[in-house]
């Protein structure tokens, strides 16, 4: 080994706490950029194979009734590769010792058990079998929450009769990755499953012989799915087809997508913080190095080192930290890669999920870790590399003091001779004070940003739930039923009101912009449901005209007062230009709403609830349910009880997870950046405070000199950065936004000074582990050394 | 200690010091005996390793003897915890180094104020600095100030808080004669002035001649001990 490279092992053991220091926030940015690329690679590959496997199809379709010859006609089309038509059924299952709404969808497969796409993967036991009238294969998240397996059997009510199922399998299918029972905000996998039962058995069920309700369908390489469309729309209109619609617009694969999306968000907020952090570490720490080292250097180019030697000398240091922090971060990425891919196990219904990594993942993130501490090595290198021998090994220049503003400020501030050596330090370090204070705001706004993701779930808990949603229950029925169904609603005892509401499937353009959506109203005078903005307010529906969420307005590119096209979709399909009237800043989905005589405008039909809203007194909860259960018409019952239970079950399952890495992750830049400055400033101010314990000054009060520079420089950092965290939490809000949700922006106070408490210890508490030094200064020898 | 109306500033027996660096040990010190009178000038003379810098060290609380028992105005030395260590610097004790050691980003006056600020009855900033003639300079920042004027702040800030004892190693070390002298100057006033002993350990054997007494150092004792009937004045040391 040559004598440099000894040089730096050895200054990479003697600078240990500093070089692990700087390691960890880098190994913070490696273990962010290993865990969310490999998730997310993880994830696509996982999705694309099990897609592929089990031919999830390009385009989806459903509409009232249609004949399955027309299965053919649509597989004509040019560009169609395979059609396929199924049915599709709700039913409602009845537990004998619960009464609890059970909801199923059930769909057809053929007589030998199989589909053609969106094809079933069986876990357990074995597909129906042609001709065995009550056969059902149900999911394996249904069938494990309600501890269901081959050789159970459940009673349910399909299309107004009642028929025992006999489950003879657990499968899983690629079109219910992500499944969610109509109207809810979460998924409840006891409350709604998904059911698989022989073609002919469904058909005698739902009274479809020869029938069809639903289809899907894959497209040839290089087919235009909107042309596609447009033909499978134009063919299914007679039969009341909505619209089909491709893979972006499937429920289960668009949460998947938004899954994929926040990932690929996080790549792109969360890393780069660490790696900036990390390049400013690296400066200051190999800057202060290379001041130190200066007669070294002197020495060794009078030996005939050249510039270059040198200069590669002290890359080395830099990019051999950069190395442990690849190992580390790599290692602690793969861990929490694991971790939540075992997570989204339980959302998402995989056969198959496996966390793996490909080595380009590795390599990316070695090569930003050595890119980030080169960039933070090269000033310094530089400084090294001009470095004339002569000059280098003559001491340095005593620093130059001047009073300037901050001094003044000082002076006026009657400051004590050591408040000066702290103000006047901060000042003659600008740069280096600066980075200090740039990092502990930095990890103060990354830890908010974060943080605050807990308020928005919060605010769109309260919005949607508490505001929005004033009702206990939501009661869907199997098909559109006039107001009589509401009157009978109204007698079940414990029953205080009824609402009745509806939703109508309709397509809106605007330009070349069109959107499928369903067109909600609710009564006149309705008390149970209110359309909340953004900023808490009830926005009430229009007299005339609709009302769109934000969502559905921008990607309309619509604004109140414009006007747009309304297609119904299926029933009379009517068709008119009505004026936007109102918008809503909601947070879930692209929405539209219109009063109920503008619904009815449009429909044009005598059975105009589709479901009703109904606020109970909570002791008849039991019987009300029992009621329901024997009301042939209902379909299905939403308690919103229920699903707030289930909601901040999933945040709270989470909760302390998260808490603990955004924690663990935030504090680590504090640390990294207070410990990092925090022993500059002592091998800096060594002399000085020996000095002062010399002149008699007690070691708590040395202590305060390198304390108060650090604690002056944390306090600035708290405003900073809780503007960056709220800056970051806006930036991260919005690209965590999708078709889907929109996070609400709704930090809290709360938030605010738990984050600011969180990196105050961490910092504080690094850097009075530092000032622990004091203790051990030796004043002898450092006052024998020229400073 | 108060004997025949010399009051004892310092009583030594047999101290020593060993450091241990490594497996090496070194014997600084080798059983010094040692009684300094209360307002008394002393130089310590002696070649480098001989001891009179740890001496100086121990006696200035700044470090403690491997064994021996050292007393201040009769209290022991040895005895006291860190924190009183401190407090007797504080209280008592005036260092002035070779290399000034002062606060370059304190000016002057606020580096004299370093010990005014902790001092129980200390004088005036500016007057300690008007004592070593730099009362004009009192603004400016060390780097601004020659070395001479940076020492003779050192020795204000040392003076500043009417200290018993001033420890002086090597004061004038970095200086040319004409400062030096300057420096020794303030150092006579401070010794006639307020009374205060005076230590001050020199390579220089000219100084000798201004002191009460001289210890020469060698091998860690005191190889011998030189009264002075009349010191002269800082101006009249051959250099």
């Amino acid at each position: 080994m040559k004598a440099l490279d000894r040089k730096l092992l050895r200054d990479l053991w003697y600078m240990r706490g500093q070089a692990i220091a700087i390691a960890l926030v880098l190994a913070a940015a490696t273990a962010t950029f290993v865990l969310s690329v490999g998730v997310h690679a993880s994830l696509t590959d996982t999705r694309d194979a099990y897609y592929a496997r089990n031919h999830f199809a390009d385009v989806f379709a459903s509409m009232t009734r249609a004949p399955r010859a027309i299965v053919a006609r649509i597989g004509a089309i040019e560009g169609v590769q395979r059609a396929e038509g199924s049915i599709e059924q709700y039913a409602t299952l009845d537990f004998p010792d619960s009464n609890v709404p059970v909801r199923a969808l059930i769909n057809s497969v053929d007589e030998y058990g199989h589909t053609q796409l969106n094809t079933v993967t069986l876990r357990e036991g074995r597909m129906p079998q042609a001709g065995e009238a009550g056969e059902v294969v149900v999911d394996e998240a249904f069938a494990t929450a309600n501890e269901l397996g081959p050789g159970d059997s459940v009673d349910a009510l399909i299309y107004g009769s009642y028929q025992k199922l006999n489950i003879v399998g657990v499968g899983l299918a690629p079109n219910y990755i992500y499944s969610i029972a109509p109207g809810d905000l979460v998924p409840d996998n006891q409350r709604f499953g998904i059911f698989w039962m022989g073609r002919r058995a469904l058909e005698a069920a739902t009274d479809r012989t020869e029938a069809i309700n639903s289809l899907a369908l894959t497209l040839e390489r290089g087919a235009s799915e909107a042309d596609v469309i447009r033909e499978v729309d134009s063919i299914l209109e007679p039969y009341g087809g909505t619209g089909a619609f491709g893979r972006e617009d499937h429920l289960s694969h668009a949460f998947l997508d938004n899954e994929l999306m926040q990932l690929d968000a996080m790549t792109r907020v969360i890393p780069p913080v660490f790696l900036l952090v990390s390049t400013f570490l690296v400066y200051i720490v190999l800057g202060r190095m290379i001041r130190t080292e200066r007669t070294q250097i002197g020495l060794l180019k009078a030996f005939g080192y050249s510039g270059a030697q040198i200069g590669v000398h002290y890359l080395k240091f830099a990019l051999a930290i950069a190395v442990l922090a690849t190992i580390l971060g790599s290692g602690a990425g793969i861990w929490m890669g694991q971790a939540m891919t075992r997570l989204y196990a339980e959302y998402y219904r995989f056969p198959f999920l496996y966390y793996h990594m490909s080595w380009t993942v590795f390599i990316g993130a070695a090569l930003l870790s050595l890119g980030a501490a080169g960039l933070g090595a090269y000033a310094g290198m530089r400084s090294a590399v001009k470095l004339a021998p002569a000059v280098a090994m003559s001491p340095p220049p005593p620093p130059v003091y001047r009073a300037g503003a901050v001094e003044r400020l000082g002076s006026l501030a009657g400051f004590s001779a050591i408040g000066h050596m702290i103000v006047r330090h901060i000042a003659r370090w600008p740069g280096r004070s600066a980075i200090t204070a740039f990092g502990v705001a930095l990890s103060l706004g990354l830890l908010f940003s974060t943080m605050q993701f807990m308020d928005a779930s919060r605010t769109m808990l309260d919005s949607y739930f508490f505001r929005a949603q004033k009702q206990d229950m939501t009661i869907s029925f199997t098909e559109p039923r006039n107001a009589d169904v509401l009157h009978a609603l109204e007698q079940l005892p414990g029953v205080i009101r009824v609402e009745g509401t509806r939703g109508v499937a309709v397509k809106l353009s605007n330009g070349n912009r069109t959107e499928r959506t369903a067109l909600e109203s609710a009564e006149a005078d309705s008390i149970l449901s209110a359309r909340i903005d953004a900023g808490g307010g009830e926005i009430p529906l229009p007299i005339s005209g609709i009302m769109l969420s934000r969502q559905l307005a921008d990607q309309l590119d619509l604004s109140a007062g414009d006007d747009v096209f309304v297609e119904m979709l299926g029933g009379r399909r009517t068709q008119m230009m009505m004026p936007v009237a109102s918008i809503v800043d909601e947070f879930v989905g692209a929405r539209a709403y219109a009063a109920e005589a503008t619904l009815e405008r449009i429909a044009r039909d005598a059975a105009p609830v589709g479901s009703a809203l109904v606020s109970i007194d909570p002791a008849a909860r039991d019987d009300i349910l029992s009621g329901l259960k024997d009301m042939p018409v209902v379909l299905g019952v939403t308690e919103r009880d229920a699903a707030l239970i289930k909601f901040e079950e999933i945040v709270n399952d989470n909760i302390f997870t998260m808490m603990f890495f955004y924690i663990a992750f935030a504090s680590a830049i504090a640390v990294g950046v207070v410990y990092n400055s925090a022993r500059i400033l002592f091998s800096e101010r060594a002399h000085e405070l020996a000095t002062l314990r010399v002149l008699g000054y007690h070691r708590s009060e040395v202590a305060i000199v390198l304390l108060g520079e650090l604690a002056l420089l944390v306090i600035v950092a708290v405003p900073i950065g809780c503007v960056i965290g709220y800056w970051l939490a806006q930036m991260m809000t919005s690209m965590f936004s999708s078709d889907l949700f929109r996070l609400p922006f709704a930090p809290t106070r709360a938030t605010f000074g738990f984050s600011i408490l969180v990196i105050l210890i961490a910092a504080l508490a690094t850097a009075a582990l530092v000032a622990l030094r004091v203790l051990r200064l030796d004043m002898v020898r450092v006052l024998k050394a020229r400073d | 200690m108060a004997s025949g109306g010399i009051e004892l500033a310092f009583s030594g027996k047999d101290l020593r010091k060993v450091y241990v660096t490594g497996e090496t040990e070194v014997h600084a010190l080798r059983g010094v005996d040692l009684a300094i009178n209360k307002g008394e000038i002393v130089v310590l003379l002696g070649p480098s390793g001989s001891g009179k810098s740890t001496l100086l060290n121990i006696i200035g609380g700044l470090d403690r003897p491997t064994a021996g028992e050292l007393s201040y105005h009769g209290v022991e030395l040895s005895g006291l915890a860190e924190d009183e260590l401190t407090q007797y610097r504080r209280e008592n004790i005036g260092f002035i180094f070779q290399f000034y050691n002062l606060i370059p980003s304190l000016t002057a006056e606020e580096n004299v104020r370093l010990v005014t600020d902790i001092a129980e009855h200390p004088m005036d900033a500016l007057e300690a600095l008007r004592m070593v003639g730099l009362g004009e300079r009192a603004q400016h920042y060390p780097a601004q100030l020659s070395g001479g004027e940076q020492q003779r702040v050192a020795v204000a800030r040392a003076i500043a808080k009417k200290p018993g004892v001033l420890l002086c190693d090597e004061p004038t070390g970095a200086l040319d004669s004409v400062t030096g002298v300057r420096v020794l100057e303030a150092l006579q006033r401070a010794n006639r002035e307020l009374g205060t002993t005076v230590l001050l350990i020199t390579h220089n054997a000219g100084i000798g001649a201004m002191a009460d007494r001289v210890l020469h150092f060698l091998d860690g004792q005191i190889a011998r001990v030189e009264e002075n009937e009349a010191p002269i004045e800082p101006a009249e040391i051959g250099w």
